[in-house]
């Protein structure tokens, strides 16, 4: 009982999880001949969301609007509720983290502040070529220089985000 | 095992996945950014080798792979504007404290913060697409 417990009730270790999205690679590659990858799909949301079929990049790359990639984003919706459903945690919530407990911003503010921050992943993961996932853990894990390369400038962005936050609007504190 | 329905039961693990180790947590993803907690960084390295060590694998032992083809690794090259992508992908990252696949399992914890990050996700999507247009080269 401690063991099922561990797994799907507690939070997990580092290393738990790192084998576990570790061990997605080569097993995608095994089943289905496919690279480990996510960022991509939010093409097809476009697809589905905007009016983009005439874009010329849309018409050729996302020929099939529900293809596997809209599965696999479900999936991972589906997982984190599964995950808040087994911990207990489950419910709609309007905090997220020190961010919204120290800055302390109308909610239409914060919502201005996390989608100019999705519109830099979007546009972003798309003229990089990949995301954490298909550059950082696919790429990296299969040696390729381009993803390394490339996660290194992802993290340079990231801290020079994060400190820029911080100083701006989280008063320096934590 | 249909694609589709492999994909939707391994995004399941996933996002279970990135749930418990608290990839969806905007103080672990900042937080590593500032310097304050590594947990994230841990994560990532750990799935890096377990993933180097599992293509070795699967190059030895498991090729040609199920379906009988010959194992096609893809290969992201670098261009031109991969690099200052990147730096863009990554502000994204530092702001929003999420990525594109741990969006996805903030949502389904119910953060209501997270759907903005989507949306806009799907607008930087869009507006790639717009720019693409008319620059072959991105």
């Amino acid at each position: 009982m401690f063991i099922l417990r561990s797994i799907f009730v507690e939070p997990w270790p580092f290393w738990a999880g790192g084998i576990v999205i570790g061990l997605l690679v080569p097993l995608l590659y095994y089943y289905f001949n496919t690279a480990l990858g996510v960022s991509t799909g939010y093409g097809n949301l476009v697809k589905i969301f905007l009016p983009a079929k005439n874009l010329q990049w849309i018409k050729t790359k996302y020929a099939e609007t529900f293809s596997w990639r809209v599965y696999f984003i479900i999936g991972i919706i589906l997982g984190g509720l599964l995950s808040s459903i087994l911990s207990g945690n489950l419910g709609i919530t309007t905090e997220m983290g020190r961010f919204t407990a120290i800055a302390g911003w109308p909610g239409i503010l914060n919502a201005v502040f996390f989608f100019v921050g999705g519109i830099l992943l979007g546009l972003g993961s798309r003229i990089a070529g990949g995301c954490t996932s298909g550059h950082s853990i696919h790429g990296i894990a299969n040696l390729h220089i381009s993803s390394i390369l490339v996660t290194i400038f992802f993290i340079i962005g990231g801290i020079v985000a994060a400190n820029i936050v911080r100083s701006l609007f989280l008063g320096g504190a934590w | 095992m249909n694609k589709k329905l492999g994909f939707l039961v391994f995004g399941v693990l996933f996002g279970f996945a990135l749930s418990r180790v608290g990839a969806s947590e905007y103080d672990l993803i900042v937080g590593m950014f500032i310097g304050q907690d590594y947990t994230l960084v841990g994560v990532m390295v750990t799935a890096i080798i377990v993933g180097a060590l599992g293509m070795q694998v699967i190059k030895k032992f498991a090729e040609p792979v199920k379906s009988g083809e010959p194992l096609r690794i893809s290969y992201k090259e670098l261009k031109k504007w991969s690099i200052p992508g990147g730096l863009i992908f990554g502000l994204g990252w530092g702001i929003s404290g999420a990525c594109p696949g741990t969006v996805l399992a903030q949502i389904g914890e119910g953060k209501l913060f997270g759907l903005f990050t989507f949306a806009g996700m799907i607008c930087g999507t869009y507006i790639y697409a717009r720019l693409k247009e008319n620059n072959t080269e991105l």
